[in-house]
Parts: structure tokens; sequence; C-alpha cells
């Protein structure tokens, strides 16, 4: 009787332990939170959280702070974050947590799921009188949700196809014109595919389909999502295919990794690879800055359009000071601080007013020709919330594609089917 | 949990000069720290708050999101078993599901006994064999994802493997770009990191057989086979147990070699429960959705513990 007494005492002790334990450890948990009062800072400095895959990125963060502070000297912007493989998948994380930053980045098109955690700018930029419309009116509109701006873009590229000059001269071709065709752009593909050397190196995900279905006027997404039963999409993803199993002028598509058109364009593997202008400076860096050249994107008439493509900075809705947030991204893409960073980097300015210095500072004659064409007379295209999954859905369906295990069309249809769960 | 009774001790010991020596259990009660029993529990607290903050919080949170429509940055509302209901449906889900048991299925015996044969064949008298038990173990010290990266390149269509293949006149090898390929490249990288490990186990479980008991099998005529599945299985068969016990828990929760080498891909083909847990959370924002596969696989992987836990009488020795 007493052993058993002394059990239940002893189980007794051991429960109101784990409660203890728990509110202890409930406790800390609360008491771990940040106060909120200057979240996102560290003193006087804003904490920025983006993508750094390398020097070359730390490089092009420093640039921007550095124009920032040539705008604005009072800019203290400290930045951290992952590569951009993982930038997105961490981002949530990042931004629910106690540690979160002041300001954050966004690529094109990226911003959507992102905005329950954003602070949106449109009063912020009517509170300190500044003026929208020197802004690339196609970037405003991608980095918008529901009427709401929730960043203002620090860059705006059109994408184009970067190619490597050395190995167009080796293979005696003659460099692409802005009017070239998609029929051109096949002829210099299977051209340039020689010594081991591919013409192309295609891309992953939906980013080369938009692009190719822009070129030829056709949104690739509308109000409801991605367009995956236009003929036009399937027209895109299926002249990818062919480029690799029907003209042997690429390296198919395979499982896993990321951005291997970039990798086997910027080691010199492949001839061509269609990029935003954002990859400019990692490929001069690596293939020598009068070694690569740009073009339109190649359309079935003749008459490319572009497809818009940039980034920009975010305000967090847990930033501590939001007006200094504000101060600082505005000063971050001011006329002045974007027309200082193009003395060191070669991504175009998402402001109208500083393409001048842009075009002095990294460009030359037949830059500027590309980027006005691809830039005046750009396809509009809304961004569908649920690109992160289209584009991880189509990563992983498309090989199948390139293995010829099934179509394009029974590949969009997976991906649709993807898309509906 | 019991905590020894330090205040009682010295009642128990009414006559010291006529005490018999101390039982091992009152030795443990006269330890010289002496003080009340929260002193006990003073000393495990840490442990237990650590317990509580990474295990049993975040299984409690994760069981509750599961009920929810959670996501990472907006509000949570309960939704019931409306998650539970949906994964019955989810087809990804359920071929996540088919796809990790075959990695298990698969994974689980070649590992266990690769890692048998490889630790019987360093038993032996071979030149070097301390050498090669780290060098097999290395891999098992490296991590996966830098592993997995590099494999990846080795696995593409004009990797080294398919151009050593291609000198011997094989291949090439869709190891990437066919989905029963794919899986097989994941089963093969996750063997070839992991068997050193259980290597090292099954080698120390080796080690402690009683060299008379290899003996006096051989002189009552005992050959190899027999001395194998007579003496050094039953033997051996608690270190067996301990790896395979692990090695299912580790199939079952197989991620980053999925995630590096082929994304999940081609297809869906190497789609495994925490690749697929992991896409639901981070890229489509669902955290309760996530937070149901994580309950669904952390019941999956008890069963099959508790199922071994309950079998291992019938096999596992511990004489």
């Amino acid at each position: 009787m007493q052993s058993r007494l002394k059990n239940t005492r002893s189980r007794g002790r051991v429960g109101v332990s784990f409660v203890v334990v728990g509110v202890l450890a409930l406790g800390l948990a609360a008491c771990s939170g940040d106060g909120g009062g200057t979240s996102g800072l560290e003193g006087n400095t804003l904490k920025m959280y983006t993508w750094i895959g390398g020097e070359a990125d730390e490089q092009q963060w420093s640039d921007y702070i550095a124009g920032g502070k040539h705008a604005d000297p009072k800019v203290a912007v400290s930045v951290s974050g992952p590569p951009i493989g993982d930038y997105y998948t961490k981002l949530p994380t990042v931004m629910r947590s106690s540690s979160a930053p002041c300001l954050v980045t966004f690529q094109n098109g990226r911003v959507n799921p992102y905005v329950e955690g954003l602070e949106p700018l449109d009063d912020l930029a009517k509170e300190n009188k500044l003026d929208l419309s020197a802004y690339s009116p196609a970037m405003l509109e991608q980095l918008s949700v529901d009427g709401k701006l929730y960043s203002l873009p620090f860059n705006a590229g059109p994408t184009v196809i970067l190619y490597n000059k050395k190995l167009f001269k080796d293979a005696g071709v003659a460099e692409p014109t802005n009017d070239w065709t998609i029929d051109d752009f096949i002829a210099t593909a299977k051209a340039t595919t020689k010594n081991g050397v591919y013409g192309f190196a295609i891309g992953q995900g939906s980013n080369p389909i938009s692009t190719l279905m822009a070129a030829d006027g056709h949104p690739w997404a509308d109000e409801n999502g991605p367009k995956l039963d236009d003929p036009n999409f399937h027209d895109a993803l299926q002249l990818l295919v062919d480029l690799s199993n029907k003209y042997k002028v690429a390296k198919p598509l395979e499982a896993g990794g990321s951005f291997p058109d970039i990798d086997a364009f910027n080691t010199g593997q492949a001839a061509m690879e269609m990029q935003g202008l954002w990859d400019l400076q990692h490929a001069q860096e690596s293939l020598g800055k009068d070694n690569v050249g740009i073009a339109v994107i190649p359309s079935k008439s003749g008459a490319s359009k572009g497809f818009i493509g940039g980034s920009g900075f975010a305000i967090t809705k847990t930033c501590g000071d939001k007006q200094k947030a504000f101060e600082a991204i505005e000063a971050m893409t001011s006329k002045s601080g974007l027309e200082y960073v193009t003395t060191s980097q070669a991504s175009v300015p998402a402001r109208l007013d500083a393409l001048d210095a842009w075009s002095t500072n990294v460009g030359s004659p037949e830059f500027t020709a590309v980027i006005e064409q691809m830039t005046a007379n750009a396809t509009p295209s809304p961004v569908p919330s649920n690109q992160a999954q289209l584009d991880t859905l189509l990563t992983q369906y498309e090989v199948d594609a390139f293995s010829g295990e099934s179509t394009v069309a029974e590949v969009l249809q997976q991906v649709k089917a993807g898309l509906a769960q | 949990m019991t905590f020894v009774d330090l205040d009682r001790a010295e009642e128990e010991v009414p006559d010291r000069s006529v005490a018999p020596p101390d039982r091992p259990r009152d030795r443990l009660r006269r330890r010289p720290l002496g003080g009340p029993r929260w002193v006990g529990w003073a000393f495990v607290l840490p442990g237990l708050i650590g317990l509580a903050v990474f295990i049993v919080l975040p299984q409690v949170a994760s069981l509750i999101l599961g009920f929810s429509d959670s996501t990472l940055l907006g509000g949570t509302q309960f939704t019931g078993t409306q998650n539970y209901v949906r994964l019955l449906h989810d087809t990804q889900f359920l071929n996540s599901v088919m796809v990790t048991a075959i990695f298990v299925l698969v994974y689980v015996p070649a590992n266990i006994a690769i890692s048998m044969a490889m630790a019987m064949w360093l038993k032996t008298r071979i030149a070097g064999r301390n050498w090669l038990r780290v060098i097999f173990l290395i891999p098992a010290l490296s991590p996966m994802v830098a592993n997995a990266a590099v494999f990846r390149l080795l696995f593409q269509k004009d990797g080294a493997v398919n151009q050593a293949l291609a000198a011997i006149g094989l291949g090439p090898i869709p190891w990437l770009s066919d989905g029963n390929w794919a899986l097989v490249t994941v089963i093969g990288v996750s063997l070839w990191q992991s068997f050193g490990y259980n290597m090292i186990v099954l080698g120390a479980g080796i080690d402690s057989i009683s060299p008379d008991v290899i003996a006096a099998s051989r002189i009552d005529g005992a050959g190899r086979f027999r001395r194998l599945v007579s003496i050094t299985l039953p033997l051996v068969s608690p270190a067996l147990f301990f790896t395979t016990v692990l090695t299912v828990i580790g199939a079952w929760q197989t991620f980053a070699q999925a995630y590096v080498i082929t994304g999940g891909g081609p297809g869906n083909s190497t789609m495994t429960i925490m690749l697929y847990l992991y896409q639901t959370a981070f890229t489509n924002n669902e955290l309760g959705y996530a937070s149901a596969i994580a309950t669904v696989l952390f019941v999956i992987i008890a069963i099959f513990t508790l199922f071994q836990m309950w079998g291992q009488r019938r096999w596992v020795h511990y004489d």
C-alpha cells in the first residue's frame, strides 16, 4: 500500500516537473522574442536579408549600399542571406523569426506569396513625396499585388540572349542581329555547336517559356494563373525540347540542380543562354568583359518584344523603423544612387532617368539598342501567385519531355494536375 | 524516473557500528553530495528543458498545426481533420509514400548486408584494416549535401560515370533523366554515404564475440557458413537490431540526397515524403498541411519501430 502511494506520488512529481519544464520552456521561447521597437535594426544599421551566392553578390549589395550612401550619407545597411537557390524557401521563416530583418529583396514575380509579411509602400511613397513615375512601370507592376506596391525596383532588365563572342568567332558565325527569327537562332545554335560546346544552354522552369512567349507578344499568364492550356505555352516548351532532342544544339535538362544554363554559359560550355541582364556581370567576370554580347530574344516574326525582369527592395511588417527603412531604399533606388551603381555593376537600373549613366558606364551602342528595343516594346505579363510552385513542378516534370518519357502535352497536364492539388 | 532518497539514507542505517557491508543501492543513496531531493532535479533540469524546447514542444506544435490551415506568414485557422482527409486524396503525397517505401525496402537490407559484409571482411587479417575502417567511415562524416552535389555532377549525362562506362563500351545510362535510374542513383549514393557508420557498429559487435566460442565451434566441426549462422549472427544480433532500427528511421526520413541530386524528379520519381513535406511547407507555403504530413510520417516511423521492438524477441539474443 505504502509502495503504491509512493509510486503515485512519484508519478505525480514527474508530471508536475514536466509541466514546470513546459512552462519554463514556453517562457524562454517567449523571452527570446524581440521587443519589437528596434526589430530589424542593429543600432542605426538596417538589417537586410537577401541572396548572397558568392563574392559577386556581396559586391553587388555593397555597391547598392554605397550608392545609397552616395545619395544619402545617413544610409546604413548590413546584409546577410543564402544563395538564390535557397533564398525564397528560407525567407518566410526568417521574416517570421524574432530576428527578422527590416529589408528584404525580391525578383520580379516573387513578391506575391510574401505580402502578408511586407509593408505596402504606397503610403510611405506619398508621405515621402517619392515620384514613382521615375521607375520602370513594368517593374512596378510586377512588384505590386492587388494594386498595392510592396517593393521598390532597383534593376529592370529585359531577358536577353547572352552570347560568347569568342565561340561565335571560332565557329565563323555572324553575331545576331536585332531582327533575328527563331529559324536564324536555330541555325546559329547549330553552327556554334562543335568541339564539345553546345550552341545554347536551356534554363529550367518557367522563365525561358515566358520569355519565348513574350517575344511574340503572348503573355504567359493571366489573373487566373499560368496559361498552361495556351498553344503558345506548349510551343515554347516544345521548342526548348527540340533544341536538345531534334536539333542537338543544347544539352537536355536533367533532374535536380539549379541554373544549369548559367553554369554552362559562364564556363564556356555553351555559346548562348537566355537570361536576365542581372547575370551579365557574372558572365563578364567569367568570360571577359568584351567577350559577352547581348541580343534580343528571337521571335517567329523577327519583331521581338521584351520580357522585363528585375529586382526590388521591400520593407518587412515587423521592421522597427519603417520610415528609416523607406529612406534607405529610396536612397538606394534614387537617380544618383543607381547612377553610382552603374560605375561598377552591369545590371540595368530600374529608373528610366538613370539609363543614360548605364549606357555610358556599362553599355555599348549595341547594348543600348537591345535594351531600348526590349524595354520599349515589352509584353505585359502578370505574375501568378503560384509561380514558385509552378517552377518547382515544371523543373521536375519537363525532364520527362527531354528524356522522351512524356510528350510536352503530357508534361503540361502533369504540371496542371500538380498545381490543382 | 527515480531519484536517490538522500534524506532517508541515514534512517535506513540505524547502527553504523554493526551495519553490514553496503549493498550497491545503499552506497548510491549515501553519496557524499547530500542535500535535498531537488538537487537531483536541478542536475537534470537543463536536459529536460532542452528536451521540452527542442523535441516535445515542436512535436506538439506540429501535431496541433496539422489541424489548421497555417501558412508561414499568415494567420492560422482550425480546420479539423481537413488536412488528413486531403492527404488521402493527394496523389503526390501517396506517390511520395510509395517512393519512400521502395527506398526503405531496397536501401535498408542493402545497407545492413553491405555493412555486415564489410565488418566481417575487416575482421580478417588484412593489411591496414584500421585505415580501411577510417576510409569507409569518411563518407558518413562528410556533409550529405556536399556529397550529393558532387555525385550530381558525376552522374550527369556527360558526367564522369558515363564517361567511365563509355570507356569500357557501356552506357550511357540516364542516371538523372530516367525515373527508375534516378531512384537507383539516390539509393546508391545513400548507401555509399551511410554504410560506414553501421560497419563500425557491427564491427564492434563482431569484435566482442569471444574467440573461445569461435574456437569451440571449429573444434565441433562447424564450417564458415555454420559459424556465421549459428555463432556470429546470433551473438551480433543486438548490434544488428540497433543498426536496423536506426537505418529504417533514417530511410523514412531521407531528404538531402533527393533534394540535391534530383530535386524529386524526373517527374516525381524520387519525391520522398520529407522532400514533399519540405516543398509543401516552404515552396507552397502550406505549413498546416506540411505539419499533417509530418504527423503521418511520425506515425509510419513509430509503427515500423514498434514492430521491430516487438519482433526483436524472436531473433535478438542478449546473452
